[in-house]
């Protein structure tokens, strides 16, 4: 009885161990589908209706940086970097920003649709050091949220004295206040972040 | 040739049953036992089925000789030299009512004899012959019954963390699992009911999917203890087992009502049994708790609250000849994740450490809302065993489990809704154990085989975290104990193949920067979206061996030294993890090219079990080649700014430790017990401390026992938890603009908080008898103080101190 038993069963287990099991089906590949990939800045002046586009387009890709700390600002390649947006002094500008979804390049997904769909959960900001030379607020053509509150998605840069200026746009994704003069005063999450230099001349 | 020496001793023929013929080894340990006379041994447990404690001074006689012996501190005793004819043992105590119990008596036992105090309900008392002692010498450490129901709230890992060496690694106030001398996750075995739980513990916001109040016992092994179940749990294991149900006509259980003030939250678990005399048994058992948003000291911490539902439900029959038993169970639970830990990047990051307190503070609510997570465990199991004489076992067990994890965030657009991680995993076990036995010697040997599938439920808008596989695993282990009186022996060794059949996406941009073309080039099997797909099998082969040696010094005093060597195959997340972790603004790669990890470990535990000063003193260190860890090793540069990356390698470690128990008695009702944990772990390569390892924790506890006064039992708790200072310097940089100017600012998420100082009071009353059941009611304090505190290993310490006071009213029904 014993020796059946214990036959059958090592047997069983024996057959068991040798079936091979290999997994058949492919699984789909994953479609990104909330992933910011592209931030678009149409500079229009707004003295002559001319109009500059400037894409901020982030891949992701791997520094090789070795395990020591290393400023997020520094590096050779972060394209965000040296991008600079010229504007002449004494002048009003348009800054229309956009977010775009580009990881399907067969069906990119424009974000800024989506941004406005749930304007209540999103913000733009434009964060330089404070400078007479240069400043911004909405402008037609802007969105506003149930509050009142307009999104900054288009806005009108008034400048006056010649200046660089380092300038990060953020759009945030719930932000805690819509009202702020710092980074900090918003709280929130940031989806987007990127750098450009205002070279105002 | 020692069982031919006893044999020869024994000076009798062995008895041979023709039909065990081919399975010598079998024979010869088995046959030998018919020899034997007047040298058997009763070793057992008496416990106080009030307190479930175990009770000293039981005087256990043999009926119609003059042989007896009193029940140690431990509740332990040894009855030696005994005959067959031996078998019926009278138990008195001075509580409790005289008992004189046959038992089936014919070879050396280990019992549990559960004894009523008289001032309850005098039920009979329950002889129930149990495995006790694991095929091991490992010390093996448990929860009493308050202290495991002390945690019935919370959930596991709080209980385990009662027993020193032990800590939790935990995601905000509800989500958290156990760390064993420095070590967690797939390191950590936790066995129920027999079963490896796989959860996908690869996680280290995963807790455990297992419902602590559908098990009666709870035991610990530090190190790798039990081969038979797990090869690959350097840290230790945890086995959580249900009792055995009475052999009597009966409809018994315990019901649990817990009210916790911090959450305005409780639970409600009750499990009852119907059991016969003919061995057969019904159990049921079920847990619902919910809870609102937990608060530190000073604010609501938004978005933690949780919600459980868990039902078990068995069907069985234990018999002399054979045990067969049928379970399934339902684990869910819901969980939400605090609103602030989810941030965007390396900037909010620094914002969040910077303000110390969470961004979002709403008002308490119990609305579980994004991000937040949703776990559900199914498990179905099916078990026989059967004995062919007293002392050969075997037994199968097959058993499916079903996980389902899903991870919402909050997210935008058309998937915010879907879950970002929606991962299923089935596994399906079969095992096949031996067991033998004599008067001396204990052996287990067995077969599995495991198969294991990991599916992610497709549409989730997010790459995923785990890459689909399929998982066989098959194997063999043997484990053995040989006890005499003053030196016990035990090994143990397993084998397991792993094969991982996965397919996995690669973006493109990251197979080039790693340069994984030259080796996995030949098994891209589709390209699409920029993206390559593999489909690669990858196959280990892991030697656990477990030895021990426990000398017995004197009575009461034993030496024990363990050797572990664990072989441990990566965790499909260590070699194929890619994703960005929220609430640390990183992204986790695997290494597809791991080896498999070496662990070697020594624990020795000085024990003194029984007298006024008891104690457990226990060294060990731990060598591990090739042992995975996660470190940052450079940035990704995304749109919303540079992303640090932490990548899982393989690096030499050494672990050192201390664990201390003790407890010293005043009197019979002022009680002192201590224990402390020490463990330091390395990098021996680059002479770095590990990350997240525990720092020395005191925890110190005072009882009075009031016994004239209504049973009331006062303790004093306090758990002294030290500044860590050694940690790996894993420091980020970020940019931001501070008074109009940019600047570069440290991200510090390397420096441990500073130390704490935690107390709590118990207050337990009864058991009071009220009419056909017992009751009894405790108040505990947590965190009495209200102090305010963080946490080294709580992975949402930037964010939030840990929790304020809690009030827990706990009201006990055994029926």
């Amino acid at each position: 009885m014993l020796k059946n038993i214990y036959f059958k069963a090592t047997l069983l287990s024996i057959v068991l161990l040798f079936i091979s099991c290999e997994k058949s089906d492919t699984p789909a590949v994953e479609n990104e589908m909330e992933v910011f990939t592209n931030a678009t800045i149409v500079v229009t002046n707004l003295a002559d209706n001319s109009s500059n586009t400037y894409v901020f387009e982030v891949e992701g890709h791997d520094h090789g940086h070795d395990h020591s700390v290393q400023p997020q600002n520094q590096g050779d390649d972060d394209h965000a970097d040296h991008t600079e947006i010229e504007l002449a002094a004494n002048s009003e500008y348009e800054f229309a920003i956009t977010f775009q979804n580009n990881s399907d390049a067969s069906n990119p997904i424009d974000m800024t649709a989506e941004v406005i769909e749930e304007a209540d959960d999103h913000h733009v900001f434009y964060e330089f050091a404070a400078s007479s030379s240069l400043s911004y607020e909405s402008t037609t053509g802007d969105t506003l949220d149930s509050n009142g509150n307009p999104l900054n998605l288009v806005t009108k840069w008034t400048t006056t004295t010649g200046a660089v200026i380092d300038v990060a746009a953020y759009l945030f994704h719930i932000p805690t206040s819509k009202v702020g003069t710092t980074r900090t005063d918003f709280g929130g999450a940031v989806d987007v972040e990127i750098d450009f230099e205002a070279h105002i001349e | 040739m020692i069982f031919i020496a006893l044999l020869t001793k024994c000076n009798c023929i062995p008895f041979i049953n023709t039909k065990k013929a081919l399975v010598t080894i079998h024979l010869v340990t088995s046959s030998f036992i018919f020899c034997q006379e007047c040298n058997l041994k009763i070793k057992g447990y008496i416990i106080d089925s009030n307190s479930n404690s175990v009770l000293k001074g039981a005087v256990i006689q043999i009926v119609g000789k003059e042989v007896n012996t009193i029940s140690n501190d431990d509740g332990s005793f040894l009855l030696e030299n005994l005959c067959v004819s031996d078998n019926e043992l009278k138990i008195s105590h001075i509580n409790c009512d005289q008992l004189i119990k046959k038992i089936d008596f014919s070879e050396s036992l280990n019992v549990i004899i559960i004894m009523n105090h008289k001032v309850e309900a005098l039920d009979e008392v329950i002889i129930s012959q149990r495995k006790i002692i694991s095929s091991s010498t490992a010390k093996i450490f448990s929860l009493s019954e308050i202290e495991k129901d002390r945690y019935s709230n919370s959930g596991l890992s709080g209980a385990i963390s009662q027993i020193s060496g032990v800590t939790t690694l935990s995601t905000g106030g509800n989500i958290s699992q156990p760390v064993i001398h420095g070590m967690f996750g797939s390191r950590v075995g936790i066995i129920y009911d027999g079963i490896l739980l796989e959860n996908q513990q690869w996680g280290q916001d995963h807790a455990p999917n297992v419902d602590v109040n559908a098990f009666e016992n709870i035991r610990l092994i530090k190190g790798s203890g039990a081969l038979r179940y797990s090869g690959s749990s350097p840290g230790g294991v945890i086995i959580l087992e249900s009792s055995l149900p009475k052999k009597i006509d009966s409809l018994y259980g315990k019901t649990l009502i817990n009210g916790a003030s911090n959450g305005l939250g409780g639970s409600l678990t009750s499990s009852w049994i119907k059991s016969y005399e003919n061995g057969k048994y019904l159990k049921a058992q079920g847990t619902f708790k919910t809870s609102g948003d937990l608060n530190t000291p000073q604010y609501v911490l938004s978005n933690t609250g949780h919600n459980e539902k868990n039902l078990s439900l068995s069907f069985g029959s234990n018999t002399d000849s054979n045990n067969w038993k049928l379970y399934f169970s339902y684990f869910n639970t819901e969980i939400g994740i605090l609103k602030s830990s989810h941030i965007g990047n390396v900037g909010d990051l620094l914002i969040a450490i910077e303000n110390k307190n969470p961004a979002v503070i709403d008002p308490f609510s119990y609305d579980i809302n994004y991000p937040k997570q949703s776990n559900t465990h199914y498990t179905t199991s099916i078990d026989f065993s059967k004995y062919y004489d007293l002392n050969n076992k075997l037994s199968f067990k097959y058993s499916w489990q079903k996980n389902n994890r899903k991870e919402f965030d909050i997210r935008i657009g058309s998937v915010k809704n879907t879950a970002a991680l929606n991962l299923n995993l089935d596994t399906h076990n079969l095992n096949t154990n031996y067991e033998w036995k004599n008067s001396f010697a204990r052996f287990n040997s067995g077969l599995f085989f495991q198969i294991q599938n990991n599916y992610s439920t497709p549409g989730t808008g997010v790459k995923r975290l785990i890459p689909d596989y399929l998982k066989t695993k098959f194997g063999s282990y043997i484990t053995g104990k040989i006890d005499d009186n003053y030196i016990n022996f035990g090994f143990g060794v397993r084998y397991e193949y792993n094969s991982n059949d996965v397919h996995k996406y690669y973006r493109n941009t990251r197979w080039d920067a790693k340069n994984y073309e030259e080796i996995l080039g030949p098994y891209v099997v589709d390209e699409i979206l920029s993206q390559k797909l593999i489909k690669k099998v990858f196959v280990f082969n892991t030697l656990s061996i477990n030895t021990g040696v426990l000398y017995k010094l004197s009575e009461n005093k034993d030496l024990n030294i363990q050797y572990n060597y664990i072989e441990r195959a990566p965790d499909i997340a260590e070699m194929f993890s890619d994703g960005l972790h929220h609430a640390l603004a990183s992204f986790e790669y695997g290494d597809p090219f791991l080896k498999k990890e070496k662990t070697h470990k020594v624990i020795i535990n000085f024990d003194k079990k029984n007298g006024v000063f008891k104690y457990n003193l226990s060294p060990f260190i731990t060598f591990g080649k090739n042992y995975i860890v996660i470190e940052p090793s450079g940035f990704e540069q995304t749109i919303r700014g540079a992303f640090p990356v932490w990548e899982f390698s393989p690096y030499n470690v050494f672990f050192k430790g201390l664990d201390l128990d003790f407890s010293y008695n005043f009197n019979d009702y002022i009680k002192f017990k201590h224990n402390s944990s020490y463990v330091n772990g390395i990098n021996v390569d680059n002479n770095e401390a590990l990350v997240g390892i525990p720092p020395l924790i005191l925890n110190n506890q005072l009882s009075f026992y009031f016994s004239n006064l209504k049973k009331v039992l006062i303790s004093l708790f306090s758990k002294n938890v030290f500044h860590q200072k050694l940690f790996p310097n894993n420091n980020t940089v970020t940019s931001i603009f501070e008074n109009g100017l940019r600047v570069d600012k440290i991200v510090d998420v390397s420096t441990p908080p500073k130390g704490y100082n935690d107390l709590g009071v118990n207050f337990s009353f009864g058991p009071y008898k009220m009419s056909s059941f017992k009751m009894n009611v405790s108040l505990v304090f947590d965190n009495v103080l209200n102090n305010n505190y963080r946490n080294y290993l709580n992975r949402l310490r930037f964010y939030s101190d840990e929790l304020g006071r809690n009030v827990l009213l706990q009201i006990k029904i055994n029926h």
